[in-house]
C-alpha cells in the first residue's frame, strides 16, 4: 500500500513542471480579473460570487487533474467507446431535460449544479478519436480514416449545434482535423475536408443560412461583419469588447481601472465569462494580452512537446487532440473580442468564469499529463 | 518514468507544423492586438469618452446692475434648494423602482421639512430618462425654517443635500422696470462654452438666466459670465454618474453701471403717478440717460424665473399697456414741442431772422383753408422769440412757408428725428419725419403748403418718441451736440478690469449758429419764466428752466384726445439736465406735462444737487377745467 503510495507521488513529480507552471500562471490570471469584472458587480448585488464560485471550480478541477495525471491514460483509452457513448447519451438528454439559458438548452442541472455535458463530450471525442486513428487498425493514408473520423465526429457535433451551440460545436471540427492531420492523414483527403468546411461557412452566411443556422446565430455572424449594423442588440458586446481593448492602449489602464468593465458596458455578466480577455486587455494594455497569448503559446508547445514523446500513439494523439481544443478556443475566444471572429459565446481556457468548462480544460490537462508521465525519452 | 521504446508511427514534422500553423494563427491574434491596442488605441480612447463622458455647462454668477452712485438694481440672492443625488437612490431592476424609492424619500423630506412636494412621479421619471446623471432639484427656494428643518435631521437623508443657487432679485421693484428689463430661463442652444472653443457642447446645461428684455438682454453678453464652467462626469452603462472627472469654475458675468441716478428714475416715476406717459431725462453734457420711465410698468420680480400665466396674461391684457416701453418705443406726435426745430430750419435758411415780425390774426389763410392759432383773437406783430414764448401757430406757418419744407424736414432729421437713437433697447422706434417721397408713397398725394403749415407746429403726420425728444432737448441745451443716449457708463469684469464707456455723438447732428439758437433758447426761458408763457407751470423758485410746451390731437378729428408734452432744460446757463415729459390723453402741455416737470426738476435739484427748492405737491392737483392755455393747437 505504502509503496503504490510513493508511486502515485512518483508519478505526479515526473509532470511537465513547465507546463503545470505556465497553467498554474493562466488560473491565477483568470481569478485576478474573475474578480476585478465582478467585484463592482458584488457591491450593487447584481451579480453574485463569482470569484469564490470560481475558486471551487479552479480546486475542482485541480483535484481532477492530478487524478487523472496519476492514472494511466490507456484506461481512458480502452474505454473510449463508453465513454463516447455515455457523453452522447447525456447531450441527447440535456435536449430532453436541459435547464434553458439566454435561450439555449446546453445545461444539465445535477443537484442544483449547472454543467454541461457538451464539455464533456468533446474530451471524450478526443480520447476516441486518439483510440480509433491510433489503434493501429486503419491504415492513415486511406480514405476510411477520414470517414471514420467525420463519422464519429457528427453525432456530438451535430448535437452540440441543435442545442444550440454554435462556437463549442465549431471548435470540434478543427480539433478532429488537426488530429487526422498528425495521425498523418492524406493531405488530399484534409484538403478536400478543408475545402467542404468552407463551403458549409459560406452557406451559412448565404440567405440560405436561415434553414441552417437559427436566427441568433444568422444574426451574430452578420453583426460580426459589421459591427455597427446593430450596436445595442447583436453588436454591443463586439463593439463595447473592441473599445475596451482598443481603449487599453500600449500599458493599458491598471488592475482594476478598466473604464469599460467598471462602468458596465461591457456587460457585467459576460465580463467575467466570454469577455474576460477585454477586461485583460483594458487593464494590462498590450503588453499584458500580448504576454497573455505567449503564455497560451508556451503551454501549446509543452503539450505538442509531450505528443511528441509519446508512449504510444494513442498517447500522442490524446495529447495533440487536447492542444487542438485549447488553441482552438483560445483563438476563437481571443479572436472574437477584437473582431476578427463573430461571438460565439465561447470562453477563454484557464482563465474565463466557467464551472464545467473549467473542469473540462483541467481534465484535459490531467489527461496531457498522464502522456507526459508515461512518455520515452527521445533524441532531441 | 520514460519508457525506451521506439514510437515510428508518430509523425514529428506534422506535429511541429501544428505548432507553427498554431504560433501563426497567435502572431495574427497579436497582431490584430497591436492594430487595435497601439494603432488605433487613441480613437478607441477617443469613442470610450464619447460613451462614458458627460459635460455639464456650469452657469456663472450673473453680473449685477448698479445705478450711477451704485445703487443695486438687479442683483443676485442666494436660492435654497433641496437636491437629490439619484445614484444613491438606484434600485436594480425597473426604472420604476428607482422613481419610488426617490419619491418615497420626497414625501419624508416634504414632512420633515413640512413644506408641499414641488414634484411629482412624472417630473422624477423624466429627470432619470433625461438628465440622469444631474441631481434632481427638489425644492428649489426654501425659507430659513424648511432649511433648519431639513439641516437638523439630513442624517436621515443620505443622497439628498443642501445647495445653493443664485435668483435674479430688482430690489427697486417697479422701478425702471422698462429700462432694466428681466431675465428668464437660457435657450441652451444659444449657450456657448470657453472662449478657446467656440464648438464645443455641452450634453447637460444647468438652468441658467438670460436676459429676455431691457438692458438684461441688451448688455446679456457682459453681464452672463464670459466662459461658463464646465463639469465633466464619468457615467456608467445605465447613465448614473459613476465619478466626477474635471471641473472648471464658470466666471462670474461682469457688473454694469448705468448712467441712470435711481432718485431722479424715481422722481419721474412719481411724476407721472397714476398717467399713461412717459419721462426721459438726460444730460445734456454727455448724453447719459439719467431717467427713462413708462409708467404704467410691471414689477420684473414677477418674471423670474418665469412669469406665472395670471400675471402675465394681467399684463398683456390691461389696455393701459404696461409691457410697452413708451420711452423708446412710443410714436407720438411732438405738437408744439417741435416748433424750435422748424425756427432753426427758417433761420439758418435765412428766411427769418430772430428779428423777423409777423402779424397774428388768430388764423391763418392758405387758399380756402383756415388754419387756426390757438389763440383766437390772436398774438398781434410778434418776433421769432415771443412766438415760442406764446407758442403762436401762425408765425409758424409763414416761417415754415418762407423755408420750405425741405429745410424743416432736413432739420428735423439733423435733430435726430426719423431714425433709431441707437439706444438699444427692444422695439425702439424711429418716429417718422413726413416728406413728399413719404406723401406720395403712403397717401398717394404731393406735398402741399397745408402739409408744411402742419409740420412746423408738430402735427400731421410726423411722430418721435420721448427719448427722441430728450435727446433734441439736451442739444437746444448745450448749443447743438446730439449725443448719442449713453445707458451703460461701465463695466467692471469680475477680475476687476473696468471698461468705461465714452459718451458718444449721433451720427449727424445739426450745427447751428449761435445766434439762432440763442433766439430760441431765449423763448424757451421766456416761456416757463414769463408771467405770459405757455410753459409758466415749470417755473422754479432759484432756478431758471427752459422749456417748450406741446399738446397734440390724435385719434378721429374732434375726439378731443391730445398728447401733451414738454421738453425743458435746467439750469439756463448751464444745463445739466434735459427732460422730456410725454402724459397720454392730457388735457394740454401747459396745464398737464408743465408742472410734472417742476415736480421732477424740484426733486432732481433738491435729491440731486442739495438745493432747498419748495417741494412741490403732486400734480394730481391741477384744475379739473382747462384754464385759457388750452388748447393750445387747433389744426384746422
Amino acid at each position: 500500500m505504502k509503496k503504490r503510495a510513493q508511486s502515485v507521488w512518483k508519478r505526479l513529480l515526473a509532470q511537465d513542471g513547465l507546463a503545470v507552471l505556465l497553467a498554474a500562471v493562466l488560473l491565477g490570471t483568470g481569478l485576478s480579473f474573475i474578480y476585478s469584472a465582478s467585484w463592482r458587480g458584488e457591491e450593487t448585488g447584481i451579480v453574485g460570487a463569482w470569484f469564490v464560485r470560481q475558486i471551487w471550480w479552479v480546486a475542482l478541477g485541480a483535484a481532477l487533474a492530478t487524478v487523472l495525471a496519476a492514472l494511466d491514460y490507456r484506461v481512458w483509452i480502452r474505454a473510449a467507446w463508453w465513454l463516447y457513448v455515455a457523453s452522447l447519451g447525456l447531450l441527447a438528454l440535456v435536449l430532453v431535460a436541459g435547464t434553458k439559458v439566454y435561450g439555449a438548452y446546453r445545461w444539465l442541472n445535477v443537484f442544483g449544479v449547472l454543467v454541461q455535458p457538451s464539455e464533456f463530450a468533446k474530451v471524450t471525442l478526443v480520447v476516441l478519436l486518439a483510440r480509433v486513428l491510433g489503434g493501429g487498425a486503419l491504415d492513415p493514408r486511406s480514405f476510411g480514416t477520414i470517414a471514420v473520423g467525420l463519422l464519429l465526429l457528427a453525432p456530438p457535433f451535430l448535437l452540440i449545434l441543435v442545442e444550440p451551440d454554435l462556437g463549442t460545436a465549431a471548435v470540434l471540427v478543427p480539433t478532429a482535423a488537426i488530429m487526422l492531420f498528425a495521425a498523418g492523414a492524406a493531405f488530399r483527403y484534409l484538403a478536400g475536408l478543408a475545402l467542404l468546411g468552407a463551403a458549409g461557412v459560406g452557406l451559412a452566411l448565404s440567405p440560405l443560412g436561415h434553414f441552417l443556422l437559427s436566427d441568433y446565430q444568422h444574426e451574430r455572424i452578420l453583426t460580426f461583419l459589421d459591427p455597427s449594423r446593430d450596436p445595442l442588440g447583436a453588436g454591443w458586446n463586439a463593439l463595447q469588447s473592441a473599445i475596451a481593448v482598443g481603449s487599453g492602449g500600449f500599458w493599458g489602464k491598471g488592475y482594476l481601472n478598466g473604464s469599460q468593465n467598471v462602468l458596465g458596458f461591457l456587460p457585467r455578466t459576460v465580463a467575467p465569462t466570454d469577455f474576460i480577455f477585454p477586461v485583460i486587455a483594458e487593464e494590462t494594455g498590450f503588453i499584458g494580452a500580448s504576454a497573455l497569448l505567449l503564455v497560451f503559446a508556451f503551454l501549446l508547445a509543452r503539450y505538442l512537446r509531450t505528443a511528441w514523446t509519446a508512449g504510444d500513439p494513442a498517447g500522442s494523439l490524446l495529447a495533440t487532440g487536447i492542444a487542438g481544443l485549447l488553441f482552438c478556443h483560445v483563438f476563437v475566444n481571443v479572436g472574437m473580442t477584437i473582431g476578427l471572429l463573430p461571438i460565439t459565446g465561447l470562453p477563454l481556457p484557464f482563465v474565463s468564469s466557467g464551472g464545467s468548462f473549467m473542469v473540462s480544460t483541467l481534465a484535459g490537462f490531467g489527461l496531457v499529463q498522464s502522456v507526459h508521465v508515461r512518455r520515452m525519452r527521445r533524441e532531441v | 518514468m520514460a519508457r525506451a521504446r521506439p514510437v515510428p508511427d508518430v509523425h514529428v514534422w506534422r506535429l511541429l507544423l501544428t505548432g507553427l500553423v498554431m504560433l501563426a494563427c497567435f502572431g495574427g491574434l497579436v497582431f490584430r492586438l497591436w492594430n487595435l491596442q497601439v494603432a488605433q488605441g487613441t480613437e478607441y480612447q477617443r469613442r470610450l469618452a464619447k460613451q462614458s463622458l458627460r459635460s455639464v455647462r456650469l452657469p456663472g454668477i450673473r453680473g449685477r446692475i448698479f445705478d450711477r452712485r451704485g445703487v443695486a438694481l438687479a442683483d443676485n440672492r442666494p436660492s435654497y434648494c433641496v437636491s437629490l443625488y439619484l445614484e444613491e437612490f438606484r434600485q436594480a431592476g425597473p426604472s420604476q423602482r428607482t422613481v419610488d424609492c426617490v419619491m418615497e424619500t420626497l414625501y419624508r423630506l416634504a414632512e420633515t421639512m413640512d413644506r408641499p412636494l414641488q414634484l411629482g412621479p412624472q417630473d422624477v421619471r423624466l429627470h432619470l430618462g433625461r438628465r440622469t446623471p444631474l441631481p434632481l432639484v427638489a425644492w428649489r427656494d426654501l425659507d430659513a425654517m424648511a432649511v433648519a428643518r431639513f439641516q437638523e435631521r439630513s442624517a436621515e437623508f443620505p443622497g439628498a443635500a443642501l445647495t445653493v443657487e443664485p435668483v435674479r432679485v430688482y430690489p427697486q421693484g417697479k422701478s425702471a422696470c422698462h429700462l432694466l428689463g428681466y431675465v428668464g430661463r437660457a435657450d441652451e442652444a444659444k449657450m456657448t462654452g470657453a472662449a478657446d472653443d467656440p464648438d464645443e457642447k455641452f450634453h447637460y446645461y444647468l438652468p441658467e438666466m438670460a436676459g429676455k428684455s431691457g438692458v438684461e438682454k441688451r448688455l446679456d453678453g457682459v453681464l452672463r459670465a464670459f466662459e461658463g464652467g464646465k463639469l465633466q462626469i464619468q457615467v456608467d452603462v445605465a447613465g448614473f454618474k459613476f465619478d466626477e472627472v474635471s471641473r472648471r469654475e464658470p466666471q462670474p458675468g461682469s457688473d454694469v453701471t448705468l448712467a441712470l441716478d435711481a432718485r431722479i428714475q424715481r422722481a419721474a416715476e412719481d411724476a407721472l403717478a397714476g398717467e399713461r406717459g412717459a419721462v426721459v431725462v438726460v444730460d445734456p453734457r454727455n448724453g447719459d440717460v439719467l431717467a427713462l420711465a413708462s409708467l404704467p410698468g410691471y414689477d420684473p420680480n414677477d418674471f423670474v424665473p418665469s412669469v406665472p400665466a395670471a400675471i402675465w396674461d394681467a399684463l398683456r391684457n390691461d389696455p393701459a399697456r404696461p409691457l410697452y416701453n413708451r420711452a423708446s418705443g412710443g410714436e407720438y406726435a411732438p405738437g408744439s414741442t417741435f416748433k424750435p426745430v422748424t425756427l432753426l430750419a427758417a433761420l439758418q435758411a435765412g428766411a427769418v431772422s430772430a428779428e423777423t415780425r409777423y402779424s397774428c390774426p388768430g388764423y391763418f389763410q392758405l387758399g380756402s383753408a383756415r388754419f387756426r392759432c390757438w389763440q383766437h383773437w390772436g398774438h398781434g406783430s410778434i418776433d421769432l422769440q415771443a412766438a415760442i414764448r406764446y407758442s403762436c401757430n401762425v408765425y409758424l406757418f409763414h416761417a415754415a412757408l418762407a423755408a420750405g419744407p425741405e429745410a424743416v424736414q432736413a432739420m428735423a432729421r439733423a435733430c435726430g428725428f426719423g431714425r433709431e437713437t441707437g439706444i438699444s433697447l427692444d422695439f425702439e422706434r424711429p418716429g417718422l419725419v413726413p416728406d413728399n417721397d413719404w406723401k406720395r408713397r403712403e397717401r398717394r398725394d404731393s406735398w402741399r403748403d397745408g402739409d408744411t403749415c402742419n409740420l412746423s407746429i408738430g402735427q400731421g403726420a410726423l411722430l418721435a418718441t420721448p427719448l427722441q425728444m430728450a435727446l433734441y432737448a439736451a442739444a437746444l441745451a448745450n448749443g447743438g451736440t446730439l449725443w448719442k443716449p449713453r445707458l451703460a457708463a461701465r463695466i467692471v469684469s469680475a477680475a476687476g478690469v473696468t471698461n468705461d464707456i465714452p459718451a458718444e455723438r449721433a451720427p449727424a447732428g445739426p450745427r447751428w449758429d449761435a445766434r439762432h439758437i440763442a433766439a430760441v433758447r431765449a423763448g424757451m426761458r421766456d416761456a416757463v419764466n414769463e408771467p405770459d408763457g405757455s410753459g409758466k407751470r415749470a417755473k422754479l423758485d432759484g432756478i431758471v428752466v427752459a422749456a417748450k410746451t406741446g399738446t397734440a390731437e390724435y385719434g378721429v378729428k374732434g375726439s378731443g384726445r391730445k398728447m401733451t408734452w414738454m421738453i425743458a432744460f435746467a439750469p439756463f446757463e448751464e444745463p445739466r439736465y434735459a427732460v422730456a415729459l410725454l402724459v397720454e390723453d392730457g388735457v394740454s402741455g401747459g396745464t398737464t406735462a408743465a408742472p410734472r416737470v417742476k415736480q421732477l426738476l424740484t426733486r432732481t435739484f433738491n435729491e440731486v444737487e442739495g438745493l432747498g427748492l419748495p417741494p412741490v405737491p403732486a400734480p394730481d392737483a391741477a384744475p379739473a377745467v382747462p384754464d385759457a392755455a388750452a388748447p393750445e393747437e387747433e389744426p384746422a
